[in-house]
């Protein structure tokens, strides 16, 4: 599904991000990728969805090679990957309903299809009550759920979720992670890109760990062992 | 693609109704740019009607001593008309002068009075002469200056070359300001139009930031911003239509009084070329404007 064949991403001032990486994602994996802040694990997200060019290597995500991926190329690519970011990137004047919404339309949907499957988003993150609320009338975990919703109308096979808990209690980050495997049991693969020994060591999953910009461990049923 | 572009649409007035005041100061700068544009479009057509008029009304008068015999007449005309720079030569009698003179002060009865009261014809027979080209005039004079003979009472060479070398450069003049003026207010315009874009670009920053996350296409993301700045012309040519008929109206008696006896009716050659008018400065503003709207979203719209 995703390979990273000797990937190196380097920063003005010679500060390397990202430091011959390897790395193979099969589909329907459910990969932690954990390290301590300023390792490289946001530029690796930023990389997988074409916002950062890489300096060498070569990047494949389902037999696309998006190395020296064109302007015009990114918003299908982005259509492929859903992503999910820490601070849930909602529009706070739309409901959670019109946030969804707005990703189809803003991608040429028909008003049926958005019909048909933003209510079923919404309903499978739990929110089909609380559809018509705004951001700031849910709590944090909600909020997220929807940005779930919203990363799942284009039906991705990819799910990027970038510190996904990392403004939320562990009740809601729970219940954040919970959905995330449940999605990833109807086989969509899912990276979870985080910080939150808690999680990672509860889930039980493949762990990769990332330190100044290169993999140091990579473990099938791994824990958090920074 | 139909549904995008509909889209596109309502995102463009979405974008401008809630900037509406960064719209409206937007649309007026514009308006003051065709304002201009289109006093210099009057100036011109002031000036070359005003040019025009005065042409056909040029000719030169060569006054003959009333004992003069018609042969002498005869031979005159044909020796001026062998001049080069004559376009016509025409004969008024004493009698076609004086009827032509009553005519002319028809509505002044103290002068026809007068006439009547000196009992006799005092008016002189005459030819009048009118040039080929006005660039010759001063070569006609000479010619004419040089025609010795005994039956030429008196000449009557007005300036008239110096009065439409004034015309021209007084036309020219305010041509020239009008140009320089239009100018500055179309380079205003541009960065008005620039700066409005950049702000609209910033107001909906997290909008656009979401669409190119989600998979929202380049296309879709820049054209509201370029579709508002055509908007935005259309809007500003409309209230220019407007706003320049009122000023046309009111400016128009004016002209027929300052102009009288030319006919001017600036207010007419506006409306029989409306859409030549208007709708070249629609396809050139709003080109300039998608340009300038082009510069600042590709600029502005990469967050």
């Amino acid at each position: 599904m995703i390979k990273f064949h000797n990937v190196t991403k380097t920063y003005p001032k010679n500060v390397v991000a990202l430091d011959q990486i390897n790395l193979h994602i099969k589909p329907g994996e459910f990969v932690s990728i954990v390290g301590q802040s300023g390792t490289g694990k946001t530029t690796l997200v930023k990389t997988l969805i074409g916002e950062e060019k890489i300096d060498k290597g070569k990047i494949i995500v389902g037999g696309w090679d998006i190395t020296n991926i064109g302007q015009r190329e990114v918003p299908v690519l982005r259509r492929q990957i859903g992503v999910i970011f820490q601070d849930f990137k909602l529009l706070t004047k739309k409901t959670l309903y019109e946030n969804v919404e707005f990703a189809m339309q803003v991608c040429g949907g028909s008003p049926k299809k958005i019909k048909s499957i933003v209510p079923h988003v919404m309903k499978i993150v739990g929110l089909e009550s609380k559809a018509h609320r705004y951001p700031q009338e849910v709590s944090g975990g909600e909020a997220q759920r929807s940005a779930i919703a919203r990363a799942l109308v284009h039906r991705p096979k990819i799910l990027l979720a970038d510190e996904p808990t990392g403004n939320l209690d562990s009740l809601n980050a729970n219940e954040v992670i919970d959905l995330l495997l449940r999605i990833n049991k109807f086989g969509t693969t899912v990276i979870l890109v985080t910080h939150n020994r808690e999680v990672v060591n509860k889930l039980k999953r493949r762990v990769i760990t990332i330190e100044n910009g290169t993999i140091i461990s990579d473990q099938a049923v791994g824990k958090y062992i920074l | 693609m139909f549904l995008s572009i509909v889209r596109v649409i309502k995102f463009s007035l979405q974008d401008i109704f809630r900037n509406i005041w960064l719209s409206l100061v937007t649309i007026i700068i514009l308006i003051l740019a065709l304002f201009s544009v289109n006093t210099l479009i009057v100036v011109k057509v002031i000036g070359g009607n005003a040019i025009n008029a005065i042409k056909e009304k040029i000719d030169i008068n060569l006054f003959i001593k009333s004992t003069a015999l018609d042969e002498e007449i005869v031979a005159l005309e044909s020796q001026i008309k062998n001049i080069d720079e004559v376009k016509e030569i025409t004969y008024i009698s004493k009698e076609q002068a004086l009827e032509n003179f009553r005519s002319k002060h028809e509505e002044n009865p103290e002068i026809l009075e007068a006439l009547k009261e000196l009992g006799r014809n005092p008016l002189t027979p005459s030819l009048v002469i009118k040039p080929k080209n006005l660039d010759n005039f001063d070569n006609l004079i000479n010619k004419l200056n040089m025609i010795d003979n005994d039956i030429i009472e008196s000449k009557n060479f007005a300036n008239y070359k110096l009065m439409l070398e004034k015309i021209n450069a007084i036309t020219e003049k305010v041509s020239e300001a009008g140009i320089v003026l239009s100018f500055i207010f179309i380079l205003i315009t541009v960065l008005v139009i620039y700066n409005t874009v950049r702000v609209a670009i910033y107001t909906h920053r997290r909008e656009i930031m979401i669409m190119r996350l989600v998979g929202a296409s380049k296309w879709f993301v820049q054209m509201p911003y370029l579709l508002s700045s055509v908007v935005y012309t259309f809007l500003g040519i409309i209230a220019i239509m407007g706003i320049y008929y009122a000023f046309l109206s009111i400016l128009q008696p004016y002209l027929e009084v300052f102009f009288v006896g030319y006919d001017i009716d600036i207010l007419n050659y506006f409306y029989d070329n409306i859409f030549k008018i208007f709708g070249l400065q629609f396809l050139i503003a709003s080109l300039i404007n998608i340009i300038a709207s082009f510069l600042a979203v590709r600029k502005y719209s990469n967050v």
